[in-house]
């Protein structure tokens, strides 16, 4: 009998924390809605997107087609943004580089986050020795400083778009673990993770059925930031020779071939670097107003 | 404070140690095998296996890696691919360029940020917050090759104020400096303010209005002082993605520094000097974030006991 | 006894603003401090006791706070109408005041003598050496041993019942006329309660300032105060010497209140409570605020607020009981006492 009334209790408690965690989500999509930063970000992050599908149908001219009678002109009405030294269309190339630039950006960051979000969690789950590694770990991937351990990286594996991501995605990965770590060791504490324990779930489910969703919240925030920077460095590496090669239209090859002519048609630098500026405020804005809508005591 | 020191110094030998084994092992990531590499493109057969043995490059890896770090502790890095020359040597002619890059850039973060932030916080919601935040968000949504090449365009290419490029005088330092710090200045202003709006609430501040002190000493002596503790991180933080930095506008606007020195040994294949540069510039990092987790230490013990 | 008055408080109502409506945490508070006098202000929490001290010096936060009417007369100038610049000489210098946490209201990263000295070089032009000095000496006279080591010590590394009487050096450093102490001894162990009480009425004495005593410490207002303002939901209810107050408190609500005390030498078989709870700030009853708890309550009480009327010379009470109304409703039988 004893035993029935205790698992009733339990289950009424699993139940009660469901329908809270419903209410939250139901509260914190409101707050989004009446974040104005967070509105526009997420405006500019779904044209971008947008733009991916329909560069095919967006683009005036073939991306890759070398006219060199046309090189070198200036934004027109037959060319928006202008051609650049080989005669191709700068607005087509950069609507066929969003893909890239957006796809480095978003694999990066799954890649990062993977690994991040299982290291994070398995530390913060377990505890002890195992955390102490992990986190020693992380902390050696902290101490180089800003993409230099992307660089590192590339520096082994060859320059290519490929590498990069993982590049990048590496230096995401602590990043993640450490948020992912400490809402987990926060999650672990609740009584609610200590009733289903005692109605039989194992460590498998508990992380992942039941601390998991908890933490997306942080996940997806630190997600969106993450992103900005991702961008930021994928588009640095190729702007330093170590990504896309030319004649590859990703955004930040572009720019770097438009450093050259820098003096004659600063349009082929100032296209690119726009469209990259534009990507990363909107996940900035995205980032910070998703941030505010979750934590308002974050929000100053 | 000093026992504080010297288990911090303790605290970052693994760091260290774990920073050297990443380097260590970017020469094992290599595809191939890393005495023909090292060789050099043509090498004789001979010369690679006597590089092999040389090197102890046929020796287990952890031995290697032991070996590594013994060159590492006395100086020796290695030599280029290039030209055979130590590693080193390159270094120390880079580093100093490098170095001088980071101190004007991270005074920019410093004195801009705090300006900023602290224009924005003694206003809330006024328009020159909206507008300083505003430029804040832009200032960390540009990327800094990018920023560089528009103040160069700007600067020396059309109003020829100021040199395109190079590293002879303290004009060419004024754009690149601008450059790299600009988006740390913009992560300092956000964090001044939010730091200030938090201290203004706090009750020593109504203690000092209630004696009557006037606005800018409330602001300049009582707030701020509080306000710039967490900041000492946050500007501790930057110095990283700043060092990173250089390898970015060390390339845009042809400054000889340690950056630039990375990003050609990575086009050459020069992986001994890749290992070397990454290393020193990471070190340079670890002992940055050893100072300023000591001074935000000394400030933040007042603080801490409450 | 001098009857001079200092400080006088007439109507003043401090309303909070915001999305969820209207707080009106001060709405109508009237007392009066003679020269040299303390007077406790008493009630539980959240009866706007801090709020009112808050106000007299403007110092609640704003947005969402503001004073919406009344009067706080010094010496017959109102602070509320007057200008910042104007009051931001009197504040710290003819009236100081002293906070509930000692521990968070000093500033952590400035010596403590500096933080007294700064007062007086701002109101009384101090030099920076004998700003010091004086410093040095009010933390000598706040009974703190070797004020001049202590005094350029910084915050953190002083105990809790030293910091308050540094509280209490910065706040007297410049001989207000007014003092006013928001539960200045709450946070603090008892045996260093006795002792911060007794460095008030001491300087007091040398001072001789007004008190304003914020408590809601029925014990600490029998020690302190000369006279006593009983505050619910907001208002003043009842205000007269702390002698006759506890001899015969006359509103309801302090009967309830001085009926809780536990009393040391009767036999007691259970403290007496005040049934129910307060009115919510943004949605105060119609009649009397206290009716609902009240155990005399009449139609009369529920229907309409009682004004403070004049009780005998210095007494005056929030209360329908002390009325001709009361009475004529008496005598047509309405309540059988």
């Amino acid at each position: 009998m004893a035993v029935n009334t205790s698992i009733v209790n339990t289950t009424d408690l699993i139940l009660a924390r469901k329908k809270i965690k419903r209410e939250k989500r139901k509260q914190f999509f409101s707050t989004i809605g009446q974040n104005k930063a967070a509105v526009v970000g997420g405006i500019i992050i779904l044209l971008y997107i947008s733009m991916t599908f329909l560069a095919p149908i967006l683009a005036p001219y073939d991306p890759y087609a070398i006219n060199l009678q046309d090189k070198l002109q200036s934004p027109s009405w037959a060319h928006w943004m202008g051609t650049d030294d080989k005669g191709r269309d700068i607005l087509s190339r950069i609507l066929y580089g969003s893909r890239l630039s957006l796809g480095v950006g978003f694999s990066s960051v799954f890649f990062g986050a993977f690994f991040g979000i299982i290291l994070g969690l398995v530390a913060g789950y377990y505890g002890k020795w195992v955390d102490t590694i992990i986190s020693r770990s992380l902390d050696v991937m902290l101490a180089f400083p800003g993409i230099l351990l992307a660089l590192a990286i590339i520096s082994a594996l060859g320059p290519s778009l490929i590498n990069v991501t993982i590049a990048v995605g590496i230096f995401s990965i602590p990043l993640f673990a450490r948020i992912v770590r400490g809402s987990t060791m926060e999650i672990k504490q609740l009584e609610y993770i200590d009733a289903i324990r005692t109605l039989g779930a194992n460590d498998f489910i508990i992380i992942f059925r039941h601390i998991f969703p908890n933490i997306l919240s942080p996940i997806i925030v630190q997600g969106s930031l993450r992103l900005a920077t991702a961008i930021l460095s994928a588009a640095g590496l190729s702007f330093l020779g170590l990504g896309a090669q030319p004649p590859s239209p990703e955004w930040g090859a572009m720019l770097s071939s438009g450093r050259d002519f820098i003096f004659s048609a600063p349009y082929m630098a100032i296209f690119p670097g726009l469209m990259i500026s534009i990507l990363v405020l909107g996940f900035n804005l995205f980032g910070d107003g998703l941030r505010d809508a979750l934590d308002p005591k974050m929000k100053k | 404070m000093f026992l504080f020191m010297i288990k911090r110094l303790v605290q970052i030998v693994p760091v260290i140690l774990g920073v050297t084994l990443v380097v260590f092992l970017i020469m094992q990531m290599v595809p191939g095998d890393s005495a023909v590499i090292l060789a050099g493109e043509g090498a004789s057969k001979e010369t690679v296996e006597q590089l092999r043995e040389d090197l102890g490059l046929n020796k287990p890896l952890y031995e290697q890696y032991f070996s590594y770090i013994s060159n590492v502790v006395q100086g020796d890095l290695g030599n280029s691919l290039k030209n055979n020359q130590p590693v080193l040597d390159e270094i120390l002619i880079r580093l100093p360029v490098t170095m001088e890059l980071a101190f004007f850039s991270i005074l920019i973060t410093i004195v801009l940020g705090l300006i900023a932030g602290i224009i924005s916080a003694v206003r809330p919601y006024s328009f020159s917050d909206i507008g300083v935040m505003v430029v804040a968000l832009l200032g960390i949504s540009l990327p800094s090759f990018w920023l560089g090449l528009l103040l160069m365009y700007v600067f020396s290419v059309k109003l020829q104020w100021l040199p395109v490029a190079g590293w002879d005088s303290l004009a060419h330092v004024i754009l690149p400096a601008i450059t790299l710090g600009a988006g740390g200045a913009a992560i300092v202003a956000r964090m001044t303010r939010s730091s200030m709006l938090e201290v203004v609430g706090q009750d020593y501040i109504r203690t000092a209005k209630a004696k009557g002190l006037k606005e800018h000493v409330i602001i300049y002596k009582h707030a701020l002082r509080n306000a710039l503790i967490p900041v000492i991180t946050v500007v501790g933080l930057q110095f990283g993605s700043l060092l990173g930095g250089t390898v970015l506008v060390e390339s845009v606007f042809a400054i000889n520094g340690l950056g630039r020195m990375i990003v050609d040994a990575i086009r050459t294949r020069d992986i001994p000097m890749v290992q070397g540069g990454v290393l020193v510039a990471s070190l340079v990092f670890v002992f940055v974030n050893l100072l300023v987790d000591t001074m935000y230490k000394v400030f933040n013990k007042r603080i801490d006991l409450n | 006894m001098n009857s001079e008055v200092v400080l006088e408080v007439k109507n003043l109502k401090t309303h909070f603003i915001s999305n969820k409506g209207t707080a009106k945490a001060v709405d109508g508070v009237d007392f009066v401090l003679k020269k040299g006098e303390t007077l406790g202000i008493v009630g539980e929490s959240g009866c706007g006791k801090s709020m009112t001290s808050l106000s007299i010096l403007r110092l609640i936060p704003s947005p969402p706070g503001k004073i919406v009417d009344g009067q706080v007369l010094l010496n017959g100038k109102d602070l509320v109408t007057m200008s910042d610049e104007e009051l931001r000489k009197i504040r710290g210098n003819r009236i100081s005041m002293i906070f509930q946490e000692p521990m968070t209201s000093l500033n952590p990263v400035i010596p403590v003598g500096e933080q007294i000295a700064e007062a007086l070089r701002l109101h009384q032009g101090l030099s920076k050496k004998q700003a010091w000095d004086k410093s040095v000496e009010m933390i000598g006279l706040v009974g703190i041993p070797s004020p001049e080591k202590r005094a350029k010590q910084e915050p953190f590394q002083l105990s809790g019942g030293m910091r308050q009487r540094i509280m209490i050096a910065m706040a007297l450093a410049c001989t207000p006329e007014v003092l006013i102490a928001d539960e200045p001894t709450t946070a603090l162990d008892v045996t260093i309660q006795a002792q911060i009480l007794e460095i008030m009425k001491d300087l007091q004495r040398k001072i001789g300032m007004g008190i304003i005593f914020i408590t809601h410490d029925l014990g600490v207002v029998a020690e302190m105060c000369d006279q006593v303002g009983v505050m619910y939901a907001g208002q003043i209810v009842e205000h007269r010497s702390a002698q006759d107050l506890f001899k015969n408190p006359l509103h309801p609500y302090t009967q309830g209140l001085i009926g809780s005390l536990p009393k040391l030498y009767e036999d007691q078989d259970e403290l007496q409570t005040i049934e129910g709870t307060v009115p919510s700030p943004y949605d105060y009853p119609e009649g009397c605020r206290f009716a609902e708890r009240c155990p005399f309550s009449t139609d009369i009480c529920v229907q309409k607020q009682p004004i403070l009327v004049q009780y005998d010379e210095d007494t005056k009470v929030r209360c329908w009981k002390y009325t001709d109304e009361w009475q004529n409703s008496l005598t047509r039988g309405v309540v059988i006492p």
